[in-house]
């Protein structure tokens, strides 16, 4: 077995996440432990889990957003040559937005409800380059275009007068306008409807292309992440617990845990199951040692409570379980 | 990650170190209410008896803080003055909860016409000043202290049924009215069972901060002489007796001035530190 | 058992709802499809007679549900409950949960369910039971919502649904706030119940895997119509309406296997 090769390295990466920590400050409870994945130029990179797995806290971190209450202890994220753990504010803002865009979830409360969406493009626009009103306008309606809206009717129309789906449109348009290298979407379909939903993603992959930028997709949706990503880290109790390519992670999950939320998810079959399988336990509840998981797992072995090493099975995929040492015949010993 | 917020209401907040305006509130509420309570046996003299050749003496072993332009002891006036002034304050508090509330829950949950008519009626008598009002009251029916304090409860009430009815709106619409609704629960349960326990730290922290506002109008009704008659020894009507001798002996207004200043304070600390803690919204 | 028949609702002058009619006979489990704004939560609301149509008549066990008063819509509503999308929302957060739980029983206390017989006149034994056969531990009796996770709280009101063994239990979204895995416990226990039971579900959601896992027959709703109507085998026939082709290609996912 080879031990902890994720190559981090790699001449292509974009973005490199090394053994990230993120410990709350007051109680010392971690919320991320050593996290460790990167995203290559061009691809789409998807990091699912459960509500309080830390990948939205993730989001943060690479963001540098992070909530004064928490605290980074370790690890590196590094954008292209810059380490954005130890940037200045200053220097943070002028990523974000440039370099870095960020999508989330509540695309209601992205733009100000009393100012006019053009407006706020406009401002945006000169808050990080030196043109005056009229180009801005040009340049906001080129993005508007380019995100398929009507482009004169929603500069301007005010946030309210906008259906959900063409919200969260226009917050892509303003994420994209400098074409950043990332784009980092937390949850970007969960308020949308399934429709709408799809078709955002559809967009999103297509100016992935033109764009020629990396997307982190942070969803709970197994659906989106089997649909649209190339690359997946499953991510439990704040740590990755399995990370490959995602055809490789879905043909033979490894993790127990990835493999009981393949299983435990509804999918839209010819064939009609009777039962769902789940996992024992509530999300969240996760060991202090080991194996975050060991506590829910089925096939916990005594071996599960000390730290698991990232396994890499094949190129392209490696997990952090004692089952991939294991003997077969140890893997079904249930507690 | 399972961060569960820690339920104001279920800790004995006094007991915990969080809030200082609380804990002082608390200190000197108690305070006050302990010189109420037993204040009368203790005193050093009879508030009522004067003694015109001690008129305006100043402050000695007898008389602790000197006597009035009476000759009666001004700090045995105070404490028994306490009583009269703390209590019709709580009575009229009280009365106007129980007034209050329920017209509150009834018209918030029933909505439609009734909560119309209520609400015009209750903008009626607050388009008049509070004070003019209580003043009209307390005059047509003659000055006493039951009076004053039917006049204060007459525009008192309309701010509990207010805030009340605005909260049980907000809730009646929540699911779990609904489901108590499909579950076969009565109106009645409904207001009684899970309406009531909505509004119950909300009145608490405004009826805090109301006895402040209540000393405050039957002190300043007294000083007009619509409310305690003398020689009832009240702080308002105190200060109304000492307002001739302002300038010869500035005292007679100074101590229940100051007595009426500290318990206002202790009770707006207090009913602060609550809606602080209480009032998501406000932090 | 149930027969909706035609009904429309309008909400300031938008049609929510136009000529919707359905049956639903007992045992059978119904499910009804749409995007928001399709009206389906508004269907619900019709068929619980917490809202009135403005045309058409619900009627429910032989009776027209919105003509009913007082005790007689009091005795329907016995047969007839619901749990809702947001567990949070749905429980009182000042009430325990277990009489939260208790509820329904206090007000019928004539109603004996079968599986309540030995212990109809203990309160919190009836409490204990329900929370046993929604898959809760009786630790959880004494506590309030906020204490609970979103799964534990959904099986509670879940548990408050079937208290008075009804026979149609309306759902709506039940679990579209819940994680995966804990969506999947909860499907399971709606899906045991109901064969358990012997209960009618009228089971309403956006997402048609759910539907479909659930569901005999499906009704898809959009913008108030009800476009397409068909035995949950016939999903994925060629003679489905466009848009319910539409939602199924959507909900599909890319075969890696």
């Amino acid at each position: 077995m080879i031990e902890n090769n994720t190559p981090a390295t790699c001449e292509n990466n974009l973005l490199v996440v090394e053994n990230l920590s993120v410990i709350i400050r007051n109680s010392r409870e971690k919320l991320i432990r050593n996290l460790h994945f990167s995203i290559s130029q061009g691809e789409i990179f998807g990091l699912v889990g459960e509500s309080g797995s830390g990948k939205s806290l993730t989001a943060t971190v690479i963001l540098g957003m992070i909530s004064k209450s928490l605290e980074v202890t370790s690890g590196s994220v590094k954008l292209g040559q810059s380490e954005i753990t130890s940037l200045s504010e200053r220097e943070l803002r002028n990523i974000r937005g440039k370099e870095i865009a960020y999508l989330s979830q509540n695309y209601q409360s992205f733009f100000t409800p009393f100012i006019k969406v053009g407006q706020q493009f406009i401002e945006i626009i000169r808050c990080h380059t030196d043109i005056s009103r009229k180009e801005a306008k040009k340049v906001a309606i080129h993005w508007l275009n380019k995100v398929h809206l009507p482009a004169e009717r929603v500069f301007n129309s005010f946030p309210d007068e906008l259906s959900g789906g063409q919200l969260q449109r226009a917050s892509i348009a303003s994420a994209i306008m400098f074409q950043p290298r990332l784009i980092i979407a937390d949850e970007p379909t969960t308020a949308l409807d399934v429709l709408t939903g799809e078709r955002i993603l559809d967009l999103l992959s297509e100016l992935k292309e033109e764009l020629n930028c990396s997307i982190l997709l942070i969803s709970h949706d197994l659906k989106h992440i089997i649909n649209r990503t190339q690359t997946v880290g499953v991510m439990y109790g704040g740590q990755i617990v399995e990370i490959g390519k995602t055809s490789a992670v879905l043909s033979n999950p490894i993790h127990p845990y990835t493999n009981l939320l393949l299983q435990s998810r509804l999918r839209l079959n010819k064939h009609i199951q009777h039962e769902l399988p789940t996992m024992l336990g509530e999300p969240g509840s996760m060991a202090e040692e080991g194996c975050p998981f060991s506590k829910r797992c089925p096939s916990v072995m005594k071996s599960c409570s000390n730290i698991v090493p990232m396994s890499s099975l094949g190129s392209h995929h490696s997990a952090a379980c004692h089952l991939m040492n294991a003997e077969r015949e140890e893997r079904y010993v249930t507690r | 990650m399972n961060i569960q917020m820690p339920r104001i209401n279920r800790i004995p907040f006094f007991f915990k170190n969080q809030n200082l305006l609380i804990q002082w509130g608390i200190i000197f509420f108690l305070i006050i209410t302990l010189i109420t309570l037993i204040g009368p046996f203790i005193v050093p003299n009879d508030p009522l008896t004067a003694n015109m050749s001690e008129r305006l003496a100043p402050p000695s072993s007898t008389y602790p803080l000197g006597t009035d332009h009476m000759g009666r002891c001004i700090f045995s006036r105070l404490i028994v003055g306490a009583q009269s002034t703390l209590g019709i304050t709580a009575l009229v508090v009280a009365t106007v909860a129980i007034i209050g509330i329920p017209i509150g829950l009834v018209i918030g949950y029933i909505g439609g016409r009734l909560d119309t008519v209520f609400m015009r009626v209750a903008d009626g008598i607050l388009a008049l000043p509070e004070f003019i009002l209580a003043i009209a009251i307390a005059g047509f029916l003659g000055p006493s202290l039951t009076n004053l304090m039917i006049s204060i409860v007459f525009v008192k009430w309309i701010a509990y049924t207010r805030v009340v009815r605005s909260i049980v709106i907000t809730e009646r619409n929540k699911d779990y009215v609904q489901a108590a609704k499909v579950g076969g629960s009565s109106s009645w349960k409904i207001i009684r069972r899970h309406m009531f326990p909505q509004i119950v730290s909300p009145v608490l922290v405004l009826a805090t901060l109301d006895i402040g506002k209540v000393i405050l109008t039957i002190s300043s009704l007294s000083y007009l002489g619509l409310g305690a008659q003398p020689p009832a020894p009240e702080w308002g009507a105190m200060l109304n007796d000492g307002r001739p001798y302002f300038q010869s002996a500035p005292e007679l207004m100074i101590y229940p001035g100051l007595a009426i200043f500290f318990v206002v304070l202790a009770f707006n600390l207090m009913g602060e530190g609550l809606r602080d803690k209480w009032d998501v919204k406000s932090r | 058992m149930l027969h909706v028949n035609s009904i429309s609702k309008t909400y300031h002058s938008k049609a929510a709802l136009s000529d919707i009619s359905l049956t639903v006979q007992p045992g059978e489990s119904i499910g009804v499809i749409g995007e928001s704004g399709s009206g389906k939560s508004t269907l619900g609301k019709i068929i619980l007679g917490l809202e009135k149509p403005e045309q058409g008549d619900v009627h429910f066990r032989g009776s027209n549900l919105h003509t009913l008063k007082g005790q007689a819509l009091k005795a329907s509503r016995r047969h007839l409950q619901i749990v809702f999308q947001d567990p949070a929302g749905s429980l009182n957060p000042k009430l325990l949960v277990w009489k939260s739980v208790v509820e329904p029983l206090e007000n019928f206390p004539d109603v004996i369910p079968s599986f309540l017989k030995e212990v109809r006149h203990d309160r919190k034994k009836m409490a204990e039971v329900l929370f046993q056969k929604v898959g809760l531990s009786s630790e959880l009796l004494e506590r309030y919502p906020h204490q609970l996770s979103g799964g534990q709280k959904q099986r509670i009101a879940v548990a408050r649904g079937i208290s008075l063994e009804p026979d149609l239990l309306v759902c709506d979204e039940p679990t579209s706030s819940l994680d995966v895995s804990v969506q999947a416990q909860v499907l399971n226990l709606l899906k045991k119940l109901q064969r358990d039971l012997n209960l009618s579900l009228l089971f309403i959601s956006h997402d048609i895997a759910a539907v479909q896992f659930m569901c005999e027959r499906i009704v898809v709703l959009k913008e108030g119509l009800a476009v397409d109507s068909f035995l949950t085998e016939d999903l994925f026939s060629e003679s489905r309406h466009p848009y319910t082709r539409l939602l199924v290609e959507m909900s599909m996912e890319q075969e890696y296997k």
